[in-house]
């Protein structure tokens, strides 16, 4: 293996692996949400930074965009799309996780549905490192073609 | 080939992931909408939620719960920690930790349509668990639940049937 040519056969690779582990947890996360989403709704308003009128809206919505995020993930379609779209949806939770938590906040994530954890900094290093990783696909990720071609 | 540029690479992204956007905006309200536990797209009101936290749950004294219990009208919810329920609990009891009750929500649902009244304990005067529990599965529909509370205590003292787990 050619150091000099790292980022060439190492970074597909990777990417897949990325794409499947991202691909897992929206869906895992998605389901849960859907299957309860009243409890999703307390957990966004919890938060407290949506008004009323929003947050029915976003428990309804975000599981659904995390489930065909997730789908697109790994069936390769749209793959550019979805991968923006996890790394928006990582960085919009870190800022949200940043403000709850500067603001001393002792409430469920909801990231997982209702019955998740509650918010620590480890959730956001945990965040970071997942919108790390959906970045890292939309850069080097070249779909299943790229393996099956 | 011409090197793009990062807003050219990046325009079929936003292009795409808008797609995925449209799609999960038309599908979601959608599927709620054929869904029996669905929720209204605008109709959350933090002040009923609050109310509903801060709703007195009826409490019920131990002999009305035996009686009931007899009678086989009841279902006790053990809301202590999974260890000291598998240790002994009250016999029929099933175990509901507060952040548990979406999972079993459903199933009660069902069980409260046949007419059974749902009491939670925990083990203490002051024990919360019993309060969190039976706020949390009133809040997801189950309409017939009351407390007894220092349930496990009474319970026990009075020497009615106790399940014991395997040591």
């Amino acid at each position: 293996m050619k150091f000099k040519n790292f980022p060439r056969p190492f970074s597909p690779l990777f990417a897949l692996f990325c794409r499947l582990t991202l691909a897992i947890i929206f869906f895992y996360a998605g389901i849960e949400k859907i299957i309860n989403p009243r409890d999703f709704a307390i957990a966004i308003y919890n938060y407290q930074l949506l008004p009323d009128c929003a947050i029915n809206l976003s428990a309804i919505f975000l599981p659904w965009l995390e489930v065909f995020t997730a789908l697109c993930l790994v069936f390769g379609i749209y793959l550019r799309g979805a991968s923006l779209i996890s790394a928006l949806l990582f960085l919009i939770f870190a800022t949200v996780l940043t403000v709850s938590l500067a603001r001393g906040l002792d409430i469920s994530c909801g990231c997982f549905g209702g019955s998740s954890g509650n918010i620590t900094w480890f959730y956001l290093v945990r965040d970071l490192s997942l919108c790390c990783m959906s970045v890292f696909v939309l850069i080097y990720d070249r779909g299943w073609r790229y393996f099956f071609a | 080939m011409t090197k793009k540029n990062l807003p050219q690479k990046l325009y079929p992204a936003f292009r795409e992931g808008i797609i995925i956007l449209a799609v999960a905006l038309f599908v979601a309200p959608f599927f709620n909408s054929l869904r029996s536990n669905g929720i209204p797209l605008f109709g959350f009101s933090s002040a009923v939620l609050i109310k509903e936290q801060q709703a007195k749950i009826p409490e019920i004294t131990l002999s009305e719960a035996y009686s009931l219990y007899r009678k086989d009208k009841v279902i006790f919810i053990d809301a202590r920690d999974p260890l000291s329920y598998a240790d002994s609990h009250i016999t029929g009891a099933i175990n509901i930790y507060p952040d548990e009750a979406s999972l079993h929500a459903s199933s009660l649902k069902i069980k409260a349509d046949q007419g059974f009244i749902f009491i939670t304990y925990c083990d203490g005067p002051q024990c919360p668990l019993s309060k969190e529990t039976a706020h949390a599965l009133i809040l997801r529909g189950i309409p017939t639940v009351k407390i007894l509370v220092n349930g496990w205590g009474i319970w026990l003292k009075a020497g009615y049937p106790v399940f014991k787990g395997k040591k």
